[in-house]
């Protein structure tokens, strides 16, 4: 089955990348997070360096695109490895990786449609697709004029109902910040940055703290003014229920415009380019079976526009998305667009059974 | 079949525990050679008493290998995956009190939440190039409260001592540890974060429901934490 989907695959896929099965553990964790390590399997060499089996393989693909300059479609396939899941911890997954296409509506789309077309040839027609736009939600986002640390905040946790939730929770019933040094409260208040600069470089100082190991007292203050600038920010309740409008949106895929236009004039929210995009790639994808969720995302900080998943009879059988931030912190100079898929055969059997 | 108990090999934890059981009415008595670390409680041959020190104690538990032990929250917690389904915390033995914490240097004026914490550590690799560092001995508890937070990106740094010294060191950013009075968290120009309380350890009396379990040693463990419920009150 692998070598069969592989072949499909790389008709509109042809470029190769060679991805070892034991893999060194740092690029992982340093993408993804600590968060990771439990669902990995990690192992110690001798001298310390730390490798893990192969949990995906979409960052070393990233890492071997960072040699060459060309955009380039890598189909995939192999045993990946992971802990905590459900089912099985070694699994077979196929999939594409699409780096350095600028065109993103095209890219987008033609990524969707491989993933339909290879779920196909595994002998599965009519999945449910729900897609999410990250874009969508840092627009909405945008609009309500939140200041920029509130705002960083919501978008980094999208993806994570609960936590969303919870923010807004919180936001709506106080933001406050309650002070507690007086004297470095007031200097944050009357924006003294020179004065708390000294200061925190004199508690560095006495700490012996580096200020090139990490934050520098600068970056302390700045922030420390921001935050007084915020002061106690109370999110006002109309604009809790924009959020949650927004997020509690689900609709097939050729009403999404519809709907988001509708929820736009409501809720006074202008969605520029991000809607004309969104309409753009709609267009271009079948429509058969295919939803919109606003709240479909994923907290991952390289994860920056769509975003997809493939069911049948809820069982999660491929996903994917666009993470046009992956390569950046891979060690990408300048930005490389990426957007790509994978799909689980274990999953895919069970879901014909 | 005997009902195996264990108990701190050294120090307070030691003492403390075998007061306890004293006062209850269970002498544990010195072993017969003194390199041994297995002994009885007088008059009792259907119990074994065995000293270990207090991460083998959380491990054994685990593992079913000793009824119940005596050890810290904090040790149990982080030693033992899935810690409520393999074992009860049966009684609070109110000595051995410590916090689990996580901590950031003074400095930090502006950081007194683990929402300021978070918010520091998503830009922390744009601006240094690298994610935030935590140090701590506690892999468990602190990914467990930063994911609750909603905190993923960020690396932890394995400290086996002096954990507190790590962000003068420069090995690391922050720190998850433990501290009893917080005094060695202030000589070392750190603050404890606001919500940054992740466990208010102390030593417990703990049950492992996976050890093997008669009928005879649910009645003889039944009552002896009764007898030691009734002597702590």
């Amino acid at each position: 089955m692998l070598e069969t989907l592989l072949t499909h695959l790389r008709q509109n896929a042809p470029d190769i990348v060679d991805v070892p099965i034991l893999q060194p553990a740092d690029p992982f964790l340093e993408t993804a997070g600590e968060d990771l390590r439990r669902r990995i399997f990690i192992t110690e060499t001798a001298n310390g360096e730390l490798n893990c089996l192969r949990p995906e393989f979409t960052i070393p693909i990233g890492m071997a695109h960072l040699k060459t300059s060309k955009p380039a479609r890598y189909a995939y396939g192999g045993t990946v490895f992971r802990q905590e899941r459900r089912g099985t911890s070694e699994f077979q997954q196929v999939g594409l990786e699409d780096l350095g296409n600028t065109d993103i509506v095209e890219a987008d789309a033609a990524c969707v449609n491989d993933m339909l077309d290879t779920l196909g040839v595994c002998g599965i027609q009519n999945p449910k697709i729900i897609l999410g736009d990250q874009n969508l939600f840092s627009v909405v986002v945008e609009n309500l004029g939140l200041p920029q640390a509130i705002s960083e905040r919501l978008v980094r946790n999208f993806g994570d109902a609960d936590l969303v939730n919870n923010l807004i929770d919180q936001l709506v019933k106080s933001g406050a910040v309650s002070p507690r040094n007086s004297e470095l409260d007031e200097l944050a208040a009357s924006g003294n940055r020179d004065a708390l600069i000294d200061h925190v470089s004199q508690m560095m100082l006495v700490a012996n703290l580096s200020p090139k190991a990490g934050r520098s007292a600068q970056d302390i203050a700045d922030r420390m003014i921001a935050k007084s600038a915020e002061g106690h920010f109370q999110l006002p309740a109309e604009r809790a229920d924009v959020l949650r409008k927004f997020l509690a949106l689900e609709t097939p895929l050729d009403q999404a415009s519809d709907a988001l236009i509708s929820f736009a004039s409501e809720s006074n929210i202008s969605f520029g380019d991000a809607l004309t995009l969104f309409q753009a790639r709609a267009e271009k994808l079948s429509n058969k079976g295919l939803v919109y969720k606003a709240s479909l995302g994923r907290k991952l900080d390289y994860y920056t526009g769509m975003l997809f998943e493939a069911e049948v009879d809820e069982i999660s059988v491929a996903g994917g998305g666009r993470y046009d931030r992956l390569c950046t912190l891979l060690g990408a100079e300048n930005p490389i667009p990426a957007v790509g898929f994978s799909i689980s055969l274990d999953r895919v059997e069970e879901a014909k059974q | 079949m005997t009902l195996i108990i264990a108990i701190p090999s050294k120090g307070r934890l030691k003492e403390k525990t075998l007061n306890i059981f004293e006062n209850a009415g269970l002498t544990v008595e010195a072993p017969e050679d003194e390199r041994s670390y297995q002994t009885k409680i007088s008059g009792r041959n259907d119990i074994e008493i065995a000293f270990l020190s207090a991460s083998e104690i959380a491990r054994e538990l685990a593992l079913g290998s000793v009824h119940l032990g005596v050890t810290g929250e904090d040790l149990a917690r982080e030693s033992i995956p899935k810690t409520d389904d393999s074992v009860d915390f049966e009684i609070k033995l109110s000595f051995g009190h410590a916090d689990v914490v996580v901590a950031v240097p003074d400095a930090w004026v502006d950081v007194d939440t683990m929402a300021d914490l978070d918010d520091v550590a998503a830009d922390y690799r744009a601006r240094y190039g690298r994610r935030l560092r935590v140090a701590t001995k506690y892999w468990q508890l602190t990914q467990n409260w930063f994911g609750q937070h909603g905190i993923g990106v960020y690396r932890i740094v394995e400290s086996l001592g002096a954990t507190e010294g790590a962000p003068a060191a420069g090995s690391a950013d922050a720190i998850v540890d433990i501290t009893s009075t917080g005094s060695t968290i202030r000589a070392n120009n750190l603050k404890i974060l606001d919500d940054g309380i992740i466990l208010k350890s102390e030593a417990n009396l703990i049950r492992s429901k996976t050890a093997e379990w008669s009928v005879e040693t649910k009645i003889l463990c039944d009552d002896i934490l009764q007898k030691l419920r009734i002597s702590l009150k």
